[in-house]
């Protein structure tokens, strides 16, 4: 019994490449399958740093712009400068007529990336383009970077015939575009963490040199789902980077009653996931650790937490006011502190790649361009009729879905001339019904 | 043929055929599975293909959705659908719902499978039947096969399919045997899903049963032979889509339809079924009001005995098929 209970032991030390021991007096000081040492003082702690102290937040540029380790080079030239701001500066370009365009009711919803702007722009630039991106919903910015369009925010928040992420099916924001390697969003939140692992399962055998990049935001970190996800990238082992959008509020609740211990990177050693926490309004910073996150997805095959620390400074979402549980000084303070993308025009301006007459010419572009697209989408019509019956499966169509798309074809063939409600929503689908009337 | 080598051989012929088909799911690999349905795959397959994973059914279903998202076609193995209600919203809104909410872009080709419904002195929380769970999803197709060829053609039609198909199994079936035409021994063999079979032909009254309860319908159709009554047996085999058609042609034959399932009565197969055929122009030949035979309306009990009275068996069947024919109360 002694015998073999060591033996088990000596060959769980052996296959953890540890040293093996010749003498089992020795090996008894150790535990089955484990390298913890052994001490004598019950000793209790609650801290994944050496010194007991929180996680560090790296950084590169400082409140003002300016370099914090001047002797510290980061890959950036003028070029890829001025498309980080642009890209920055079009959410909120994009933000202000579509936040303003629910308020008048004419989507149903919409969330804005406000205060975020560096954290989804770093985290965008940080990936390769093809790497498969699972967003929770406020990544809209890593879409644009991409190269998305401004037509097709659009098209996907009227939900219209030109809508390539999913034929007007989805809520706004819950874009979706395999060219782009950006997954439909799913709205319950934090499905797309074990997601992103099987997604990276199927690079690492498919597509190698590609990783997942999975987002989601410190609230949804609560879910099972995050657990499950992490630990199952670590140990089938897939190359995913998981990037946190902590931005301080799950909707109402404040991330300080989200959890107890230090933010979500602490959990990234739990299950043996290499981690960095950054400051998520520095868009360097958080490009630079994204970038150095996929080296090592990459090279390992494994996955990689950056836990980006940023401010939500505007609602949750278009069913949100956050002045009820927040003040209005709070989020005016945020604002003015620090704001990310002023945080790099000053680092910019000081490089002499930007000025105010810049400044002035890209806003007023932006503004143009959203405004043309916002008029093409409004007047747009709807997809047909009969897409609401397409897609529900693949392959042939069941009855079930044949009989309702025939029914209804049946009934506007009999009413839709003669009954003006009907007539009248028809009016607004391509080709007004006949797709379906036809048949 | 054993059920269960019927489902392995289903799998091992498809992940030949597919190098995208893989399996995963708690202890598939080095223990062969729960049941030893996936016996031997590890050893032909390796580890790539046929992967143990931790213990979370919301994690590998979400694993196994991601890696068909993005292309491989997995086997996602439940230790039994009971403990799949962990995962349900994966089965639910991201596998069912995807290609839909998508806009045809992205197909979720995945089969979700493992044993369904009750065993033996396993208590209320390994015993339900979620037919009607997953039947009530569209974007989903869901099937309940009863004997050997029915798991082989099927499963290996699910596998193909572009589509989620959640495969219903049954613990009481896997080490029965049942005989294989040579047709069904091929791996070219194929069972359309969406299609029951009708397994006895008879004129008086037709019996519809999935899974289990199939074999008690044939023995009850048996019994009610030796009275002259010559009971029509239907196999379900799919739950969605629904095959209707044949079971309204079977209800204008016989008039008389008795539905045995081994889930709860309410929202069940058996109401689902029944509400179709009186909604239909079958109603008209109706003689006698539509039977449903389940399962008692209470979480199963575990005492032996308890067991048993939650759960229809042969003599119930004859018992409600003969109301149905007002031979007796």
């Amino acid at each position: 019994m002694f015998r073999s209970t060591t033996t088990g032991t000596f060959s769980a030390l052996k296959q953890s490449n540890f040293l093996p021991f010749r003498n089992y007096s020795q090996l008894r000081e150790r535990l089955p399958r484990s390298q913890s040492p052994i001490v004598s003082r019950p000793a209790f702690f609650n801290s994944v740093t050496f010194d007991g102290q929180q996680i560090p937040t790296y950084r590169v540029l400082d409140g003002v712009g300016k370099l914090l380790d001047a002797t510290f080079t980061i890959e950036i030239d003028e070029q890829l400068a001025r498309r980080l701001y642009e890209n920055m500066q079009l959410l909120p370009a994009l933000d202000n007529i579509l936040y303003n365009v629910q308020r008048q009711g004419k989507i149903s919803f919409y969330m804005t990336t406000y205060g975020e702007e560096a954290t989804i722009t770093g985290a965008a630039a940080g990936l390769a383009m093809n790497d498969e991106v699972l967003g929770q919903y406020r990544e809209m910015g890593v879409l644009l970077w991409r190269k998305f369009g401004i037509q097709q925010v659009f098209a996907q928040c009227f939900g219209n015939q030109e809508d390539m992420s999913g034929k007007g099916r989805q809520m706004p924001v819950h874009f979706g575009s395999p060219e782009h390697h950006f997954h439909t969003i799913s709205s319950p939140l934090a499905t797309q963490i074990p997601q992103a692992a099987g997604v990276a399962y199927a690079l690492r055998r498919m597509r190698s040199g590609a990783v997942a990049a999975c987002f989601f935001g410190e609230g949804a970190a609560s879910e099972g789902d995050f657990h499950a996800g992490l630990m199952l990238a670590s140990t089938i082992p897939s190359p995913v980077i998981f990037i946190v959008r902590n931005n301080g509020f799950a909707i109402s609740t404040p991330s300080t009653e989200q959890y107890n211990g230090d933010g979500i990177a602490s959990r990234g050693p739990g299950y043996g996931i290499d981690t960095i926490r950054v400051d998520g309004n520095d868009v360097l910073a958080v490009m630079t650790a994204v970038k150095e996150a996929r080296r090592r997805c990459v090279e390992e095959g494994r996955p990689a937490l950056v836990e980006a620390m940023t401010y939500r400074v505007g609602h949750h979402s278009t069913s949100d006011d956050s002045f009820a549980y927040r003040p209005r000084s709070e989020v005016e303070d945020r604002k003015r502190i620090d704001n990310p993308i002023v945080r790099f025009r000053l680092y910019m301006e000081s490089q002499g790649w930007w000025n105010a007459e810049a400044e002035e010419s890209l806003k007023a572009r932006l503004k143009a361009e959203v405004m043309k697209e916002f008029k093409r989408a409004e007047s747009m019509s709807l997809c047909e009729v009969g897409e609401l019956f397409t897609d529900v499966y693949g392959g042939e169509v069941p009855w079930n879905i044949r009989e309702q798309r025939e029914e209804l074809g049946s009934l506007l063939k009999k009413y839709s001339k003669s009954w003006e409600p009907w007539r009248n929503q028809l009016a607004k689908y391509k080709n007004e019904g006949q797709d379906i009337m036809e048949e | 043929m054993t059920v269960r080598d019927a489902l392995n051989a289903a799998m091992e012929e498809e992940m030949i055929r597919d190098d995208s088909v893989f399996i995963l799911g708690e202890e598939v690999a080095r223990y062969n599975g729960a049941y030893k349905v996936t016996k031997g795959l590890l050893d032909k397959f390796g580890e790539k293909r046929v992967v143990d994973t931790p213990i979370t059914e919301m994690g590998f279903a979400g694993l196994a959705t991601g890696a068909a998202l993005a292309g491989l076609r997995p086997i996602c193995e439940f230790m039994t659908f009971n403990f799949a209600m962990q995962a349900i919203d994966q089965i639910v809104n991201s596998a069912g719902k995807t290609y839909y909410m998508s806009g045809g872009n992205v197909p979720v080709p995945i089969v979700f499978r493992g044993p369904n419904g009750a065993a033996a002195g396993v208590a209320a929380q390994h015993s339900q039947d979620y037919a009607a769970w997953y039947g009530s999803i569209p974007g989903l197709k869901v099937v309940s096969p009863w004997n050997a060829e029915d798991c082989k053609g099927l499963l290996k039609s699910a596998i193909r399919d572009p589509n989620p198909v959640v495969f219903l199994e049954n613990e009481m079936m896997y080490g029965i045997s049942f005989p294989m035409s040579a047709e069904a021994m091929s791996e070219d063999f194929l069972i359309p899903i969406g299609k029951c079979k009708v397994e006895r032909q008879g004129s008086d009254v037709t019996l519809i049963a999935h899974s289990k309860m199939v074999t008690h319908c044939l023995e009850a159709a048996d019994e009610l032979a030796k009275e002259g009554i010559k009971a029509e047996v239907i196999n379900l085999r799919s739950i969605r889509p629904l095959d209707i058609d044949t079971i309204k042609c079977s209800v204008k034959k016989t008039n008389r339809l008795v539905i045995v399932e081994g889930g709860f009565p309410a929202f069940g197969v058996g109401s689902e079924i029944c509400a179709q055929i009186v909604e239909s122009e079958a109603f008209d030949y109706l003689d006698a009001p539509v039977e449903r035979v389940t399962g008692a309306d209470v979480p199963t009990p575990y005492a032996t005995k308890l067991e048993a009275l939650a759960f229809p068996d042969t003599s119930l069947i004859i018992k409600v098929a003969k109301r149905a024919l007002y031979r007796t109360n």
